[in-house]
This record gives structure tokens, sequence and C-alpha cells, in this order.
């Protein structure tokens, strides 16, 4: 990896340089903490955000849409099915280390396995990330961020392309570091400077300031992983995480690291059909429910029971690489029962290791 | 990452060519592929794999194959259920669906060679395992002893009439039929499918055996009860799982259950490996 300096006034350029081959998104501020990621315009270029509450609207959708069409179905005398997958180079700039763990988790998952997700191949193909370090401790990062906890944080170690890190001294410079030969090509812009080894030691020390304000949350996933593999989690403590449930599916909506989806065909015409495949969430009950109503995961613990185990247990952990959580902290901000990941693991740890002290005893 | 053309969710348009009644609301579908190199490739599948069927307009359902790759005719065997198979009992003979696949694991039937085996089945749980029947017969001096026990509602819920026939008149395997409630001019047997395990004369080989099991999750716990206490092992006890489905590759979600995929670990699994999934079934 090779690193340059860049002047904050400079930083922008980077977006208006990809623009000339990408469709660029960023985040915008909204009101109070509230942001959001969206396309660059010439008419908000000059408002995009540096330092920002990571949006509640995970950037995933980049490479896995919300809602994306797959194919275009035609009936009729000489039925025809088409595939009307959109090929569009999208960049990405300021995702947070976070959100680039997650997108390496989709990788693993929709790339790895018995089959490749075409869809998501030519996505994530045409896909540029730059990422911004999370090192403003008011406005990067919040209470509920953990991404330390989950290793991602504050600064990814690989998978973007262009990582910026505001190095907050009074040269008001950032120190760019490229992982990809796309990324190391940017570095011919003029507004890129070379970087001496105590930028490097600035680097280090603006981190370990950052990771001191992880502090009100902390996800002991070790633990929890042990007793999921195990299967040392009582049922009392599923019980526990389902009483607290609203299955609202909000969780999944929100994480950068959820890949199940649901495909449904829609009406666009006189018999003709898109199918498209849309975000579920395994909170949901009908999300196991077979044509005649038998359902294997009926009550609500169960499912929750799926979440947790879905993504922390070893055999999942040890096929994707990574767990499939990043302590990004949008599902703890998102949920009206308050079991977002730190709260579930501190639950499976209590009544895990309190039933075992009774045996003991 | 390199690019791969392959679109793993692209069905090919399919015709079907008859239509046949099995019992109250179930149907068999004869169909081909509008291009005969499609319906060539397919043909590659091994009995307990299924097919993802697109109905125009209705949806995509996964549904397994009962005809054996040995047989020359592809079908699908459904009840009227739900939206997809409720539009696929309105088809005509003529009419246009989309079929993908094969998926799924299949039973290693290669594995099974110089093996008895037991089929036990219940209802509809017949349509997947007479996949393996007709294999097995097809290729029968590689097998051991073969047993059928089937077992259905009423004698009118009894499917594939023709092949029980031929089954029973066969002399080369055993195969017993029960029904839980007798009905019309019905000799045969009265009771659920484990009864017939304890008839006279019915003779189970517990060793160098490997069971199939499928059918309604209540005859499935019972038969695996009364197999357990005969000494038959978990991990010659074969089944095939059913799930929800929306992709048939892995990736949907739906079918997971605790660390297998459905889809694409399964359908088929042992005894031994549904214990170990890390979920009740």
């Amino acid at each position: 990896m090779r690193g340059r300096l860049i002047h904050k006034n400079d930083v922008l350029k980077i977006i208006d340089v990809l623009r000339e081959n990408y469709r660029v998104v960023a985040p915008f501020e909204g009101r109070d903490r509230d942001s959001y990621f969206d396309d660059v315009t010439d008419a908000n270029r000059d408002s995009v955000a540096i330092h920002v509450p990571n949006p509640y609207y995970p950037p995933k959708r980049y490479v896995f849409p919300h809602m994306q069409k797959l194919l275009r179905i035609s009936d009729g005398d000489k039925p025809s099915i088409e595939d009307i997958s959109r090929e569009e180079k999208t960049a990405i700039f300021g995702l947070r280390s976070c959100d680039v763990g997650g997108i390496f988790h989709q990788d693993r998952f929709f790339l790895g396995n018995a089959f490749r997700d075409n869809y998501y191949e030519q996505l994530r193909n045409n896909l540029f990330i730059v990422n911004m370090a999370c090192t403003d401790i008011n406005r990067d990062i919040d209470d509920d961020c953990f991404c330390v906890c989950a290793d991602g944080g504050p600064a990814a170690k690989d998978n973007f392309d262009l990582q910026l890190l505001d190095l907050h001294d009074d040269s008001g410079d950032f120190l760019a570091v490229a992982a990809t030969p796309r990324g190391e090509a940017l570095f011919a812009q003029p507004f890129f400077r070379p970087a001496a080894a105590a930028h490097l030691a600035r680097r280090k020390a603006v981190l370990n300031e950052a990771r001191k304000r992880f502090k009100t949350a902390t996800s002991w996933y070790s633990a929890a992983t042990k007793f999921i593999t195990r299967g040392e989690v009582k049922d009392s403590a599923w019980k526990k995480v389902g009483d607290r449930c609203l299955e609202c599916g909000g969780c999944s909506y929100v994480c950068p690291a959820c890949t199940c989806f649901t495909v449904t065909d829609r009406p666009v015409g006189n018999n003709v059909f898109e199918r498209v495949r849309v975000w579920d969430a395994c909170a949901l009950s009908g999300f196991t429910r077979m044509a005649g109503g038998h359902n294997p995961r009926k009550a609500v613990h169960d499912r929750r029971n799926r979440r947790f185990f879905r993504k922390l247990s070893h055999f999942f952990i040890q096929r994707e690489f990574t767990m499939a959580c990043v302590g990004c902290g949008r599902c703890v901000r998102v949920c009206h029962g308050d079991i977002g990941m730190p709260q579930v693991v501190e639950i499976l740890r209590r009544e895990t290791t309190a039933s075992s002290r009774q045996e003991i005893a | 990452m390199s690019c791969s053309n392959h679109n793993i969710y692209q069905p090919k348009v399919a015709v079907l060519d008859e239509i046949r009644d099995e019992i109250k609301d179930v149907k068999t579908f004869f169909w081909h592929f509008e291009n005969p190199e499609h319906t060539a490739a397919f043909r590659a599948f091994m009995p307990g794999q299924f097919a993802m069927v697109s109905v125009f307009g209705a949806g995509e359902i996964a549904i397994s194959l009962p005809p054996s790759p040995t047989e020359d005719k592809l079908f699908f065997t459904t009840r009227q259920v739900g939206a997809v198979t409720g539009a696929m009992h309105a088809l005509k003979p003529g009419d246009r669906f989309a079929v993908r696949g094969p998926y799924g694991n299949g039973f290693p039937m290669k594995d099974y060679e110089g093996r008895n085996l037991i089929v036990v089945a219940g209802g509809i749980g017949l349509i997947p395992l007479r996949s393996v029947i007709i294999y097995a017969l097809h290729n029968r001096a590689k097998f051991g002893k073969i047993q059928v026990f089937y077992g259905s509602r009423t004698p009118l819920d009894l499917m594939y009439t023709e092949n029980l026939k031929q089954w029973q008149e066969d002399k080369g395997f055993e195969c017993y039929l029960t029904v839980d409630k007798a009905e019309g001019d019905w000799k045969g047997n009265v009771g659920v499918v484990g009864s017939l395990f304890k008839k006279p004369g019915v003779e189970m080989p517990v060793n160098n055996t490997t069971v199939f099991v499928c059918g309604p999750p209540i005859m499935f716990r019972f038969v695996l009860a009364d197999l357990q206490q005969m000494g038959f092992k978990d991990e010659n006890t074969v089944s095939t799982l059913e799930r929800y489905m929306k992709c048939g590759v892995g990736k949907c979600g739906h079918c997971c259950i605790g660390v297998a995929y459905v889809c694409t670990d399964g359908p088929v699994f042992t005894l031994a490996q549904i214990r170990k999934l890390g979920e009740v079934i």
C-alpha cells in the first residue's frame, strides 16, 4: 500500500475525478444526526459530508439493491425470459470502515459457495470504494458503534480502493492509502502530495485516540460464538430475546451483512412480468412458512435464534471468513426492543454462564 | 473477480405435454423443454434432486423430481396448495412454463450399491422416493433386498397407482401398502406405515441397509422411532427435507436450517446429519 497526502480543500476533487467515469454516491447530512447516501450531482457536490454519522440505510444497496429487477418474463404464444440487469459503474465516496467489512462479507457470500450470483457480481465488479476512516469522535463515532469489537474499524485494513484518514492537525491534511491498482491510479492527480513517515505515525496516533472513544458499546463476541457453536445457549435465553422482539425486521433491513431476499413476479403490462428480488428478514413469521401453512420456525424466539446463529456460529464464520456482524451499531439504533447485537451477546453470556454456575453449585 | 456470464436465476421455457390426475388435488405434469438441448442437459439429474419451476405471473417454486433418470419422460407431481401450484393446476397441455435445475445433492445412489434398500413413504412423500424405487429397480442387480412400505389416508389417496400395481406383481422386491382408513373394496392392511414393519412374513434386514423415509412430519416422527427401536442406525437412514425456497442456489436464505442450506447442502440428509444441524426440524 502506498500513502499520499491530500488537503481537506481538495478532498472533494476526488469525487470530481471519479464522476468522469462513475456514478458517485456520497453521504449527506439531513436534520440533527440524520444522514443518507445519495447520488452526487453538480448541485449538491459541495454539501457532501466528510465527517458524518453513518447513515441508517446501509450502502450495501449499491451491490445488493433493496429491490432489484432480475428477469422480464413475457407470456403469450412465444414466451421469453430476458435478463434485465443493468451495468453501471458506481463509486461510493465516504464509505465507513464497518460498511467496507459489510461489502466484503457480501462478496464472500454472493460470490463464494456453490453458485456465483451474477447479478451481485455485475454490480460489485463495477464498484469503486473510497473508505473514510472514522476519526472525528463527535461526528463519525457514536455511542452505539462497536466496530472495534468486530475488528473492522475505525480504519478498514483492506477491501477498499482508496482510504482517506483525517490527520486532525494544523496542516488540514488527509492521509490517502490505496489498496488496489485503480485506487493507486488516482495518485497521478496533481492534488496528491507525497507523505512521510511522520504522517504514518500521526495516523497511528489519530486512530489510537479514536479507539478510546469506543467505550459504551462493547460486544463480547467470542463468548457468544463459543456458546452458540457448542449449542450451549439455553432456550430460556432465546425466549428472553424473543420476548423483546417486535418482529419488525428492521435489524435485517439496516444490517450491512444480511443477505436474505425474497423473489416475486410483478405484472408490468399485459402478460408481461418482472421478476424482482427484495430484501427479506428472518424476523418475519412468513419467512419459513411453506405452501399449505406448515411453518418450521413459528415461534419468535426460534426466529431470533436463527438470526444470531447465522451471524455468530463458527461454521459460518469459517465459510465466509468473517462473522456476519461488522459492529456498525445500526441494529442497536433501530431496535425498539433493545436487542441489537451487543445486547443479545450480553443476554446470551449472562444466561449461559448463570445456568452453568447453577449446575456447578 | 472474473465475470461469469452464466445467470443462475435464468429459467428455460418448457412445454406442458400431458396432465394426469393422481389423487384429490394432486396432478402429474409431463413436460419437455422447448429447446431439446436443455432437455438433454437436464436429464443428468439424480433421484432426490429438485427443480425450480416458474408459472408465468404466479411465481417460482421448488418442486421435487419424481421421475428416475432411467426413464424417458420428465414430469412433476404437485398438490394444489399455494399460489404457484394453484396456477400450475390451471395449466392445459400445450401451455408454456419455465424450469431451471436440477438442484440439490440428491441421493448418492452409487454409494448404496451392494446394500439393501428400504423405502418408507407416507402420502405424497412417495413423490421424491418414486425416483429412488424406479432407479433401484432399473439397476436391480446392483442392490440387495429392496422393500417398499407405503401408506396413505385412504385407498383413494394412494399415488402412482399404475406403478403400485406393477410393483406388487414384481417378484424382484417387496412392496407393502397400508391405509389409515379402509374404504370401498380395500382388502389390504389398515393402520399406519409402521404397523407394516411388524406384520408376519415381513423381515427387514438391519445390517447393510439404507432406509429412505419421506412423509408428513407426524408419520416421520413415528417411523423414525420404530426404526430406532429395530436397531437401524441414524447414519443409514436418509430423507429429503422440504423448505420454503426462493432461489434454489443457496442465496435467498429461506431454507437454511442450522448450518445447512437445504437447497445446496441438501435436500437429502442422513438422520445423523439432521440431528446435528443445530436446529429442530
